[in-house]
């Protein structure tokens, strides 16, 4: 088999998945910055804050990806008058800004729910030890609840930033150059699409599990309270 | 009423505390007082208000009716929108709650920190205490409960005598009025019962004013200057522990004692004494 046309092809390809790295990047980012907020109000019991919460995520996981992302590219365009107004439109005019938002509101609405079970998973009885002492509200969340909610987060949230890398690859619909958009171009030209889509995908694999190393080892590294984790020869003299 | 007229202020007041989840009532009128340097146990069966009565106190649970002093300060409580009673001002929630520690049947240290930083945590973020001071506080405590050489160990690696000692010393440096112990040895096997009950008799002994609800009897009689017995949440006999203790009045309170609530009355033959002394 004459793989000349992909040795050709990878130096664009690579550029294409710079792109999708850094698209990845920036929305599960933002997206996570978002998701705490998001994930608070939904478990507050004021009305005003867990219903807007709830009607966000309901839409954002409850409708497709590219559907979102067509409203929010060619939709916007409806409203260039107001958005112009509003001294935004030249950021809707640009796909990467339309593929970046999208992206982030979309991954927002799952960590989010992620982040609902995590906060209800974290044990009761440390939420009281911490109320005990007089911590609440904000203080209580920061050092206590997401500390914990993170840690409990984390095989949930490795799934949602692999399932975010590759639905980056919807962005080329969008006229935008990431990995898939370079390999559909390339295609369009060479007729090649076997090879070219084979090694494209290869290179999604290799993403995708650095992705999955990184986070086990963070996982290792956060785990350090939990006993199951074998560290170094740490002999308890547990009566448990 | 206007005990607080008093020339000292209890370090903990209750009065005709109420609290009913649904249908069952489980406070149904408690008072009580502790008086600087009262170690005061809390007995009686389950189900009959002990720990509900600790965690009213600190509002962990809110009572339905009546009202808790702390210092001769008075919670207030107000309404929500629902009906539902309520504390009227948060923040004076907190701050009550920091000069009042508490000390859990299991533990529930922040198992994501380690020993020390379950210590000084909240000296540092609610009180304010200044790192490096609440650090070499943190290490007396730790060299006070015998834990020093576990500071940097995660909860988990530690033993439940260990866990408990740790959450004991947590509590300490908030440096409260009033401690608040609820059954803290009821979660430990038998033989880490010693080590944890050691530390709260130093408590004693240095004049904090404790409230412990426990289990123990020997330990009751040989700590507690006062003792109540709680039933079907109304306070049934209280009084010195070693005559409350040793001459129970009720019926109810003997028969606990000589342990027939556990049910071993069936196993072991009743006894006056019901336990030994602690040692």
């Amino acid at each position: 088999m004459d793989l000349a046309i992909v040795w050709e092809s990878l130096p664009r390809l690579l550029e294409g998945a710079v792109l999708t790295l850094e698209i990845t990047f920036v929305s599960l980012l933002a997206g996570l910055c978002l998701a705490v907020p998001v994930a608070i109000a939904r478990l507050s019991h004021r009305r005003i804050l867990w219903m807007p919460a709830y009607g966000y995520m309901l839409y954002f996981r409850g409708t497709p990806l590219l559907v979102q992302l067509f409203l929010v590219y060619y939709g916007s365009g409806q409203f260039q008058p107001l958005l112009d107004q509003a001294g935004v439109w030249f950021l809707f005019r640009e796909a990467y800004f339309c593929a970046v938002l999208t992206l982030t509101l979309n991954t927002a609405a799952y960590t989010a729910e992620i982040l609902r079970g995590a906060i209800i998973a974290v044990p009761r009885g440390e939420i009281e030890a911490a109320r005990s002492v007089g911590m609440s509200g904000l203080l209580l969340y920061r050092r206590i609840i997401l500390p914990k909610a993170f840690r409990l987060a984390l095989p949930a949230y490795t799934n949602e930033a692999v399932f975010l890398l590759q639905a980056t690859s919807l962005v080329s619909i969008i006229t935008l150059l990431d990995l898939t958009g370079v390999a559909r171009i390339i295609v369009a030209r060479s007729f090649e699409p076997y090879k070219l889509y084979i090694a494209a995908g290869l290179i999604y694999l290799v993403i995708t599990y650095t992705f999955v190393l990184v986070s086990r080892r963070l996982e290792l590294r956060l785990s350090g309270h939990r006993r199951e984790q074998p560290v170094g020869g740490v002999g308890s003299a547990s009566g448990r | 009423m206007t005990p607080d007229a008093g020339p000292r202020e209890a370090a903990l007041r209750v009065t005709n505390l109420h609290k009913a989840f649904g249908s069952l009532d489980v406070l149904r009128g408690v008072s009580l007082a502790a008086h600087e340097h009262d170690v005061i146990a809390v007995m009686g069966a389950s189900g009959s208000g002990k720990s509900t009565l600790l965690r009213c106190i600190n509002l962990l649970d809110i009572p339905d009716a009546g009202e808790v002093h702390v210092g001769g300060e008075l919670i207030h409580m107000g309404f929500d929108r629902r009906g539902q009673r309520t504390p009227a001002d948060p923040r004076q929630v907190d701050r009550i709650r920091t000069r009042l520690g508490m000390v859990f049947q299991r533990f529930n240290l922040w198992s994501h920190m380690t020993v020390l930083q379950n210590i000084v945590e909240a000296p540092i973020r609610v009180l304010g205490v200044p790192r490096r001071r609440a650090m070499e506080q943190a290490d007396h405590l730790l060299r006070k409960v015998g834990l020093y050489d576990k500071r940097d160990d995660f909860p988990a690696y530690l033993s439940g005598g260990q866990e408990q000692r740790a959450a004991i010393a947590r509590a300490l440096a908030m440096e409260p009025e009033v401690l608040l112990l609820d059954e803290p040895t009821s979660a430990l096997d038998p033989e880490l019962v010693g080590e944890v009950l050691k530390v709260i008799d130093d408590l004693a002994a240095e004049g904090r004013t404790m409230l412990i609800v426990t289990h123990e009897i020997g330990f009751a009689r040989a700590v507690s200057s006062r003792t109540i017995f709680l039933h079907q949440g109304m306070v049934s006999e209280q009084g010195p522990s070693r005559q409350v203790l040793d001459e129970p009045r009720s019926e109810r309170f003997r028969q606990f004692l000589s342990g027939g609530d556990w049910g071993r009355s069936a196993l072991t033959t009743p006894s006056q004494s019901g336990e030994n002394e602690s040692p």
